[in-house]
């Protein structure tokens, strides 16, 4: 599952290098403590602490504040239910995404949404359905999935209108490449109710060192 | 007689009147007693039924109240669990919390009317309760029960409750149709992080606690915020019973209680019991009204009945009281009727005692002075008479003369001698030495001084006791016994006739039998022939002066034994003579017992 994630940061990460980035953004955010003992192989969960949503272990998504174009062709992203978890647990994507939900598990799931971002309800399908049922995610926000039938079942999407933006390692380290140079505000999202705001000017060739603490 | 039975009367009557008195004191009491007990029998037993009736409908309907609590909780449970609740709290999407909990809560609300039997576990209506405790609004509130603002406002609560709150509200307040509802609050906790994340308020009906068993006349109600809720009972005797219930409730510590109060002039058993202890809602009691009407009335029948008891219970120890005293003084009259009379005949007895006695004296004084002046001139008389027969100057027919009249001295004599001992006897100074005496040998001497006697018949002697036959006496009166008996014998035998004599040991007693022949006494004449100066008419020419008998058998008795006629019957004539027997000592002396 690590490495699942940790592929798929990569992906997430190498992407923008593609679009003509020339400034780079890394550094570290201070992760909040665990509240369990880390665990070897213990894949990330969404938990509640007080109402607050948050991965566990925990994850951070860094992204950049601006004013970006909508993409030509709204990307494709896929969570997966797969052993009666979302899979990825917490996926940052840009507003007007289409995020997929295909059924891995051998049994039927029925996913819905009352976060005010996105309200929907999939309803109850089995792994065969097709097309695999999908939402486009089209206003900034925070969106918390839920399973009618397995109330354990959490997912978070983090809608945000930037394409700049990337997940942490455990450790809380990050990279994003390929940025548009000009003056920004560097967010680091920790949790439903934390996000932490840096503003940042970036310049041509640059390679800017920001650390949240 | 007459003058003494009038206070005896009086007093009769006076102890007729105590009895009675002390009676009544009795019965008194015992009813006194009686009707305290059981006046506090009643009133106890009347409350204890009714506290008992009042916590038997109570603990039902906490029964019913617990399942209905418990279904609920269970509800809540289910419900707080659902992801779309969840959702809807949790994310912020409160417009969609009723929407979502319809489907779940549908079958709380429907079918009102149809299970309307027992008592009902379906909803008025149902509320959620916000995370600060306020009431959030339903969208469409048909489906889940309207209520009004003023109703909705007391369901909020000041902070979410952890445990199940059961409350009351007032629905129409103030108006005619103003209806008490229960409500339960029930906390819905987060399965992620086990905080209140908000609370389902459902409302129902109240149970109706006056069940089929109660009495009639019982009335049962709510009292809430200072107000009684009692639709059987007009809105001033609600608010009177209210503010009555209120002071009871401040005064009172314990949740429940009860006293009594009047309601429409009629006594009635008020208890109240706090129907929602630690609750978030306002407090709530229960009220029942128990109307004392029968408990009154039983304590009014009671009351007769005891008093009737009483009165019968007097009436009998009245009747009772009478009777006894009339049998107790029948005995007491008669007592004293009889103490009068033997009173009177006591003196009279006394009197003639009195009298007897000193006749008795007279007469034996009379005999001893008869006797001591008679002895001396027949002493003198003979002495003369044996002077004179010295002389040789007479003819030889005045010898015979003389000595005629010298042995007629002589008799008198004996007989002055036996009137002196008789007169000794009965004045009672003749005291007997008792020693052994042997009879054998008396005996034996007088049958042979018998032969010795003048003139008399030639009789044959037959003689069958023991030698040396002792018995306990003086010897100069056993003498003087054998001798008068054996005298007789000889002096009323016939020519040729018999004498038999016998004595033998009969137990502790010597028995002596002396029999003769010749004429019988005559029949009449036996029982007399005991009696001084009786001679048994058996013949003025045998010489005796009827003394003889009746000494001896004074004698006899004075030794302790008897003497009595055996028979006298077809020539022959038998006496007994009775001694006591002299005791043998070991070292042979001898002794009386």
């Amino acid at each position: 599952m690590m490495r699942r994630l940790a592929r798929f940061n990569v992906v997430v990460a190498l992407f923008p290098i593609s679009v003509l980035g020339q400034v780079t953004v890394e550094g570290r955010v201070e992760l909040p403590k665990s509240h369990s003992a880390p665990v070897v192989a213990k894949r990330y969960e969404i938990v509640t602490h007080g109402g607050v949503l948050s991965t566990q272990p925990p994850l951070a998504v860094v992204y950049l504040e601006g004013s970006f174009p909508k993409p030509a062709s709204p990307p494709t992203r896929q969570i997966v239910q797969q052993d009666l978890a979302f899979i990825p647990p917490l996926l940052p994507v840009q507003v007007g995404t289409r995020v997929e939900f295909p059924n891995l598990d051998d049994t039927y799931h029925s996913i819905f949404s009352y976060s005010p971002t996105k309200r929907f309800d999939l309803g109850r399908y089995r792994p065969e359905e097709r097309p695999i049922p999908s939402v486009v995610f089209d206003k900034p926000g925070l969106v918390t999935l839920r399973c009618d039938i397995h109330e354990h079942m959490r997912g978070l999407i983090l809608v945000l209108n930037s394409p700049h933006f990337v997940m942490t390692d455990a450790d809380g380290r990050f990279r994003l490449r390929g940025l548009p140079p000009g003056h920004y505000t560097l967010n680091a999202w920790i949790d439903s109710k934390t996000t932490h705001e840096r503003p940042v000017e970036l310049k041509k060739g640059e390679t800017l060192q920001v650390d949240f603490q | 007689m007459i003058s003494a039975s009038r206070p005896n009367k009086r007093r009769v009557t006076r102890f007729r009147t105590k009895l009675l008195a002390a009676m009544m004191l009795v019965v008194s009491g015992l009813m006194a007693f009686a009707l305290y007990f059981a006046q506090r029998h009643v009133t106890a037993a009347a409350q204890r039924d009714l506290q008992q009736n009042f916590q038997a409908e109570l603990f039902s309907l906490d029964k019913v109240q617990e399942l209905r609590n418990a279904a609920l909780a269970e509800r809540c449970g289910t419900l707080a669990s659902r992801p779309r609740i969840h959702a809807a709290l949790e994310d912020n999407a409160l417009d969609l919390l009723y929407p979502s909990a319809k489907d779940e809560l549908r079958d709380l609300m429907e079918d009102e009317g149809s299970l309307h039997t027992g008592p009902s576990l379906h909803a008025k209506f149902y509320r959620f309760l916000d995370a600060a405790g306020a009431v959030l609004s339903p969208p469409n509130p048909k489906d889940v029960g309207q209520l009004s603002h003023r109703v909705e406002t007391q369901l909020i609560l000041k902070k979410l409750p952890e445990t199940q709150q059961i409350g009351y509200i007032r629905e129409n307040a103030d108006a005619a149709d103003e209806i008490v509802d229960e409500v339960v609050a029930a906390p819905i906790f987060s399965t992620e992080t086990g905080d209140v994340i908000s609370a389902l308020v459902v409302g129902f009906e109240p149970f109706e606690l006056i069940g089929k068993g109660a009495g009639s006349g019982t009335k049962s109600g709510i009292w809430l915020n200072d107000q009684l809720h009692m639709p059987s009972l007009s809105k001033s005797a609600q608010a009177a019973l209210g503010s009555e219930i209120a002071k009871a409730v401040t005064n009172s510590a314990s949740a429940q209680s009860n006293f009594t109060v009047t309601v429409n002039g009629a006594p009635q058993l008020l208890f109240y019991k706090r129907l929602n202890p630690n609750s978030l809602f306002p407090p709530a009691y229960e009220i029942c009204l128990y109307p004392l009407a029968d408990s009154m009335a039983e304590l009014h029948r009671l009351r007769w009945r005891i008093g009737g008891a009483g009165a019968l219970l007097l009436l009998g120890g009245f009747v009772a009281s009478h009777l006894v005293a009339a049998r107790l003084a029948v005995p007491v009259e008669k007592l004293e009727l009889d103490s009068e009379k033997n009173r009177a005949q006591r003196k009279r007895a006394e009197t003639a005692l009195a009298s007897t006695s000193e006749k008795l004296k007279r007469s034996t004084r009379y005999s001893a002075d008869a006797s001591h002046q008679l002895k001396s001139p027949v002493t003198v008389l003979r002495a003369g008479l044996e002077g004179l027969l010295t002389r040789d100057d007479f003819k030889p027919e005045i010898y015979e003369e003389l000595s005629a009249l010298l042995h007629h001295t002589h008799r008198l004599t004996g007989v002055i001698d036996d009137l002196l001992l008789l007169s000794r006897v009965d004045a009672g100074h003749l005291q007997i030495d008792s020693q052994p005496v042997n009879l054998s040998q008396i005996i034996e001497e007088w049958l042979d001084d018998l032969g010795a006697l003048p003139d008399s018949p030639e009789v044959k002697i037959e003689k069958k006791f023991p030698a040396d036959l002792c018995i306990a006496g003086e010897k100069r009166y056993t003498s003087l016994i054998v001798q008068n008996l054996l005298e007789n014998a000889r002096k009323y035998n016939r020519p040729d006739g018999l004498i038999r004599v016998t004595a033998a040991r009969n137990g502790g007693e010597v028995v002596l039998t002396i029999g003769n022949t010749g004429h019988p006494i005559a029949r009449d004449a036996q029982e007399h022939v005991f009696e001084r100066f009786h001679r048994g008419g058996t013949g003025s020419h045998i010489s005796g002066h009827g003394l003889g008998l009746n000494l001896a058998r004074e004698l006899a008795r004075l030794h302790d034994g008897d003497l009595r006629l055996v028979r006298s019957e077809d020539d022959w004539t038998e006496f007994e003579a009775r001694f006591l027997i002299a005791a043998q000592t070991s070292d042979g002396a001898t002794q009386t017992t």
